[in-house]
Order: structure tokens, then sequence, then C-alpha cells
């Protein structure tokens, strides 16, 4: 694996001109460009605001911007495995006229998702401060955690990365894995506590004695849900959580799981590359 | 000095007879499931010198592709040696990764990148490549609009400033008109006169004698022969009858 990172640093320069490539296609003919994909994490934050808020009266305060600091992440795994698992399968023509390392394929389609990530986060903040200095000057909505941002957008992206090689390989030999992947994208959205809270789970599951505390671990074993949860910790100040109109304090996840989720993400990626790795002489030779 | 040593050099490919590739058809058939060899190279033993001009024959089928591919590294030899001197520029296809919604400079950019130059490089060489594609007027628009002699003018242009030492060609010089051909063929002299090798794949036998000085017949994965273009062409063709399979 060392010789195959040294290989890849040596074209960087390329993989840097995949990932502008990338971004430049997506747009070049559409007006609107970046706009695009900002509108659908607007949407969605208006859409939920309106269920959740107006028709089922949730009064957790700041609920739409907790929804998005975990939507935002959350969207940028669906969308950069979604387009990473045809990039090597879209390449093929490519790749079998010219070498190069094919981990740049999965590669450029997931930084150029993270550079929207990128983009995203920063429209976030800029509407958060846009609110805060039009009503409450009190409530200032960040905190010291979110000096942990970067951390976790790397762990993120390792994660992300990791699960790219491994559909994008696959699904050169098994087309299904596209569909396969699609469908458990759309399940994990709500086995993630993007549109709900990690309290919700542990309030459910706390007078059940240890059958409980098995179903709240075993679900936050889900590295995604720690994600999605540690998001809405680090972007936002911590807050109470409104469940069936009890005021509920939030509650921090145990250290280990934040543990467990790093080393998870950390073995995803070295596990993903690997299997690629082993993998990528036979693209071409693909029947 | 070589520029290319290749020593019992063997690759086989895995023809499936299930055909699709799906997840089902291997759930359903993975008991059955025939799976034969084909063994294209066999053996192939080949030494180009620096500075030689080497032209390859064969029927199809003969591994000649899969010879330039294994040489480009594109597939991995199942057994056998391959040792290359020096920076190598493989011309299997033009164009190769252009994107079609993509100008022809930022194709260009990206092309030249695949092939291992630099940006900076690119950049440096840009009006070079663009005056050898002759396509000044053009570079600025998509190249979905390019018919399909300009792709093919503007591939060659970027592969013929990738300043290697060695060239792959697979019966990519026969691009655009008769004036552009005979600008393919001066680059190629001036390209031997620095003391760069190649290694080209050709079924055109005025194309053999006029840029090869040496040429080697491939039948079955092994050499057949080896020597001086007229001989070897000749032997060629007179174990190849019929009008089909002449070179």
């Amino acid at each position: 694996m060392i010789a195959e990172l040294k290989l890849l640093y040596a074209k960087r320069e390329l993989l840097w001109a995949m990932v502008e490539r990338e971004l430049r296609i997506r747009y070049k003919n559409s007006v609107l460009g970046f706009f695009w994909s900002l509108l659908n994490p607007l949407v969605t934050m208006c859409v939920m605001w309106v269920v959740f808020k107006f028709l089922l009266g949730n009064a957790t305060p700041n609920y739409s911007a907790y929804v998005l600091s975990a939507y935002i992440p959350f969207m940028f795994f669906n969308m950069a495995v979604m387009d990473s698992a045809q990039s090597v399968l879209a390449a093929l023509p490519v790749i079998k006229k010219v070498s190069f390392p094919r981990e740049i394929l999965p590669i450029s389609t997931v930084l150029a998702n993270f550079v929207h990530l990128l983009l995203a986060l920063v429209v976030f903040f800029v509407f958060l401060l846009v609110v805060w200095l039009n009503t409450d000057r009190e409530n200032f909505p960040f905190t010291w955690t979110l000096a942990l941002l970067p951390v976790l957008l790397v762990l993120t992206l390792m994660f992300t990365m990791g699960m790219s090689f491994i559909v994008s390989a696959l699904n050169v030999f098994y087309e299904d894995v596209k569909y396969v992947t699609s469908v458990a994208l759309y399940l994990l959205f709500f086995l993630t506590p993007v549109m709900y809270f990690s309290e919700n789970v542990l309030h459910r599951t706390r007078d059940m004695g240890a059958l409980g505390e098995a179903i709240y671990i075993g679900y936050h074993l889900n590295p995604v849900a720690v994600i999605a949860t540690s998001c809405k910790q680090v972007l936002l100040k911590p807050g109470p959580v409104d469940i069936g109109g009890q005021q509920i304090p939030a509650s921090p996840l145990p250290l280990y799981l934040y543990l467990w989720t790093a080393a998870v993400c950390i073995v995803i990626f070295f596990a993903g590359y690997a299997l690629f790795n082993r993998m990528k002489w036979r693209f071409v030779e693909r029947p | 000095m070589n520029a290319l040593e290749l020593k019992d050099l063997r690759k086989s490919f895995v023809l499936h007879h299930s055909g699709a590739a799906s997840l089902k058809t291997a759930l359903l058939w993975w008991k059955k499931r025939r799976v034969e060899k084909r063994e294209v190279l066999r053996g192939l033993n080949l030494t180009v010198r620096r500075g030689e001009c080497v032209a390859l024959v064969g029927r199809n089928g003969a591994g000649k592709s899969t010879l330039l591919s294994l040489i480009s590294q594109i597939y991995k030899p199942t057994q056998g040696e391959i040792k290359i001197e020096g920076r190598l520029a493989p011309l299997l296809e033009l164009g190769a990764g252009f994107h079609p919604d993509l100008s022809g400079e930022e194709n260009v950019l990206f092309n030249g990148m695949i092939l291992g130059l630099t940006r900076k490089e690119i950049r440096a060489r840009m009006a070079d490549i663009v005056a050898f594609a002759e396509l000044e007027e053009s570079i600025d628009v998509p190249v979905r609009t390019y018919s399909s002699g300009m792709l093919a003018r503007l591939g060659f242009a970027v592969a013929a400033h990738v300043d290697a030492d060695i060239l792959i060609i697979d019966e990519v010089l026969a691009v655009g008109d008769f004036r552009f051909e005979k600008k393919c063929y001066d680059y190629l002299d001036r390209f031997r006169a620095k003391g760069g090798t190649i290694l080209f794949v050709s079924h055109n036998p005025e194309a053999v004698m006029r840029v090869a000085d040496r040429c080697v017949w491939l039948k079955d994965g092994q050499v057949e022969m080896d020597g001086s273009p007229a001989e070897v062409l000749a032997s060629y063709q007179a174990a190849a009858p019929d009008p089909e399979a002449a070179p």
C-alpha cells in the first residue's frame, strides 16, 4: 500500500485537475451553478420545518438549524458514495487506454463532493450569523466545540472515501451494487439522527433496562449515526430537545462511542483502499 | 542500450460464459460457472534497443494490442518481466478521456496530465500544441462540436508534445487528411532523429515500410519472425493469402 500511496502522491496534480474537471463539468451547462447544490438542503430544511414544527408541533429550539447541521454532512456522504459507484465504470473506456492510478477516479469524485460540503458549511455559518444578528444577541450559536470540526471532517472524509473505494470497485463487476447501495443509503437516512436526535433514542430506551441500553449502544455503533450527532454537537451549541412536549436536556454520548467511530472510520478507509488496490488491475479485464 | 526488454511474457484472460456481470448471475450460477482461460501471450521475448523503430504485424487476435497494453501498464502480466528505460508515451487511442462538454484547451490540459505532463509544462506548450493540431480558431469551444478528424488531430498533437523517450502506437497514425498524415510522419522522423524509440502496430504495409527499421511478426502470442521490414512483410503476406487478414 505504501508503493500505491507514493504513486498517488506523484500523480497528485492529475488528482487536483480531475477534481477541478468534475466541478466544472457539473456546472458547465447550468446557469445557477453551485446554487443548485445548496438548493437541496435549503428545500429540505423548509420541508422539515413545515412538517415537524408546524404540523407536528415540535418545540425544540433551533430545530431547523440542528437538522441542517446533520443533513449537510449526510448528503455529502450519500452523494459521494452514489457518484463514485459509477466513477470507475464510467471511466472504463479511458482506463483501458491510459495508465494512471485508478483510485484517482473515486477519490476525485469524493473530493469534488467534499468541496460542496465545505461551501455548504460556509453558507450554513453565514445563515446562522445572520439569524443571530437579527434576533436575540444573547444566544451565540457556536461554542468552543467548533474547534473539533476539522477532526470530524477528516474522519467523515476517511469513512466516505473508504466506502466509495468499496462500492466503486464492486460496482465494476456487479452493477447491482449501485442499486443495493442506493436502497441502503435510503434506509441509513432513517437510522441516522438527522431529522431527530440521539436524545430521542436515549429517551425511548432509557426505561427498558438492559435491552434498552443494548439498543441505544447498538444504534450508535453505526458510525454515520455518531457522525451526525457529532455534527450537531460540534457545529451548534447543544440545546434541549423537545420530546412529547417535554424539554429533555442535551445528553452527550459515552466517550467510547466517539473513539469507536474514529477507529471504524480509519479502518474502513484503509480496508477500502486495500480492497480497491486488490481489484483495480482486474477492472480492465472485466468480462 | 535497451529501451524495452520483455522476458517470457505471458498474459491470460478469463472468459466468462455467463455474460452479463451481475450479482444475480453470480449467485445463481456460482456452482456451474464455466470459467475458461485464454492465453493471449505465450512466453514472448522481445528486446528493443534505444533509437529503434519496431513495427508489429500479425493477424487479429495474435496479441499485438495486448502486448502494447501490457507495456503501457494497463494490464498486469500473468507472468514474465517488462523492463522500460525512459519515459513512455502510450498512444493507444488519440484523445483518450476527452470530455465532450469541455473546451479543447481544457481537454488538452487534462489529457496532457494523464499522459504525464505537469500543468506548467502543458501551459508552456499550449500554443505549440494548438498550432500543431491547426485548431487555433476552435480551441475555446466544447469538443463535442469537433469533427472526428479535429479530435484526432488534437489528440495526436498532445501526444506529440509529451517529450517521451518511447512511443507506443496502436494504429492511430492514419488520422486526419493527407496533409496531417504527412505532418505525423514528419513528427515521427524528427522524434527518431532525436534518438526516440518507437513500437507500433500497423495493418498498413506502406506505413511499416515508411517508418520501421525492424519488423516483428506475432503469431499466437509468440514472435514468429523478427527481421527487416521487407523480409518479414514478405513472409507474413505469403503466409496469410486471404485479403481479409493481409496486413
